[in-house]
């Protein structure tokens, strides 16, 4: 089995470097797409199986649990009140003047009062896809629109590698062009993650396409600077957005959402 | 005379030239290049001071109570441990047990059979989800090895690079995804902080 596979192996080594040694200067033009990712910031909603687990799990907890104290103290109130409508002399000193049930009150008003951030945000409801500040349960993939002979197309941001640079550094020079110094990400590799290649109509240089190289990059913090025409989009709105053929490549090797 | 000749014959193999040779040592056979040190003379011995015996006893008592006060001192608090508040449940719970147990309930058998299924639906479910999980991760990782292949057929340079370790990554730190969303410009209300960590001295 071991030697079946070293010998695989091998055999594919040889198979490559020969085809390599064979193939005369690449007729490829070489470009890394990136791929800039907004990770969610909350917590996606929970489905219907995971709602009726959770009820489970919560009072099959309380079933098992002892009192708490403030459970107690709500007991120890309703024996109180009790003594006290029947008049039995009580020691006016002990009986607490807050009750639980006030507590419970204050408490709840208090939380009434606290507002809390809408997960649906300004942008969501006006439908702009130009900021970070949207659909927070998912991912969103910077998408731009790059210029690809006379007509534009909806793309990752994407740039041609120069001699002397690795694919890497290529990476962080174009985004850094392309979007503006303000944009902070993090690469997340030196290795692409992906692949694309594609034809030109016409052969530019004695080049008969490019081959597309992504990189994986986290959204940090900052703004794609406004000249740029781009947005941030869900999985689903990708396949509207992306050719059909880069699409399928992009998908390869994106976390896939269920919500 | 015959045998510096010789020596000096040898002396451009030996380590060390002939002439570091300690003159003190005599040889036959080739040169064994050990070494002794010099013999320490003796030294006229130190008159002994007198003493006391009274003293010696007296400083020798108190010797022997110091350490032993610290043995005394061991022991005491050999199984003593530092008490862990977490571990601990408090006696106050102990004694209110009885006082804190919920009327058990009993359910009957169609609340039971549906628990029972529910958590067969979930468990189900979570194989799915883990089987799903598993084919994502071997989808994306099929992705990076053709890309890196790929890469391989182009420059073999630029694979080479592009394998290297990314050494800025570590330590990797990431926040969320959270509850609710943080809102913004929110300033937190003061408190005060108590620090109630207990202080444990020996």
């Amino acid at each position: 089995m071991v030697f079946n596979r070293l010998i695989f192996s091998e055999f594919h080594l040889c198979q490559r470097i020969f085809s390599r040694g064979l193939k005369l200067k690449p007729a490829w033009d070489i470009t890394t797409g990136i791929c800039v990712e907004r990770l969610p910031v909350v917590t996606p909603p929970l489905n219907d199986i995971q709602k009726k687990y959770k009820e489970l799990l919560y009072t099959i907890e309380i079933e098992n649990s002892l009192k708490s104290d403030h459970e107690i103290r709500k007991d120890n109130d309703i024996i109180q009140a009790k003594q006290l409508k029947e008049s039995i002399d009580v020691d006016y000193d002990t009986v607490s003047k807050i009750t639980a049930q006030d507590f419970e009150d204050s408490s709840a008003e208090e939380l009434g009062k606290f507002q809390f951030a809408d997960i649906i945000t300004e942008a969501d409801k006006k439908g702009i896809k130009n900021t970070v500040d949207r659909c927070l349960q998912k991912h969103l993939v910077l998408v731009t629109s790059l210029k690809f002979g006379s007509d534009m197309k909806q793309v990752l941001p994407q740039g041609l590698w120069k001699e002397g640079e690795t694919l890497r550094q290529t990476a962080e020079r174009v985004l850094a062009q392309h979007c503006g110094p303000d944009l902070k990400v993090q690469f997340l590799s030196n290795a692409p993650c992906g692949f694309h290649k594609y034809k030109y109509p016409a052969e530019i240089d004695g080049k008969i396409g490019a081959k597309v190289f992504f990189y994986y990059a986290n959204y940090r913090s900052g703004k794609v600077s406004e000249q740029v025409k781009h947005t941030w989009l869900t999985r689903s709105e990708l396949e509207d957005a992306l050719p059909i053929r880069y699409n399928k490549s992009v998908q390869q090797f994106l976390i896939e959402e269920n919500i | 005379m015959f045998q510096l000749s010789l020596l000096r014959q040898f002396a451009r193999l030996s380590i060390y030239s002939a002439s570091i040779v300690n003159a003190r040592t005599i040889c036959t056979t080739s040169v064994v290049q050990f070494k002794m040190t010099e013999p320490l003379c003796a030294e006229p011995m130190k008159k002994k001071k007198k003493m006391d015996p009274a003293i010696i006893r007296a400083r020798e008592e108190r010797r022997r109570k110091k350490l032993e006060k610290q043995i005394r001192r061991l022991q005491k608090n050999e199984r003593q441990l530092k008490p862990i508040d977490e571990i601990e449940v408090p006696l106050n719970l102990l004694d209110e047990i009885g006082k804190r147990k919920r009327p058990t309930v009993s359910h009957s058998a169609e609340v039971l059979e549906a628990r029972a299924l529910l958590q067969k639906e979930w468990t189900r479910y979570k194989r799915n989800e883990y089987i799903n999980n598993v084919a994502q991760v071997d989808r994306i990782m099929a992705a990076q090895r053709r890309a890196l292949e790929k890469l391989y057929e182009e420059s073999e340079e630029l694979y080479d690079e592009a394998v290297m370790p990314d050494l800025s990554l570590i330590p990797f730190t990431i926040n969320g995804p959270v509850a609710t969303p943080p809102i913004k410009n929110y300033e937190s209300p003061d408190g005060d902080y108590i620090d109630v960590s207990k202080k444990w001295e020996n």
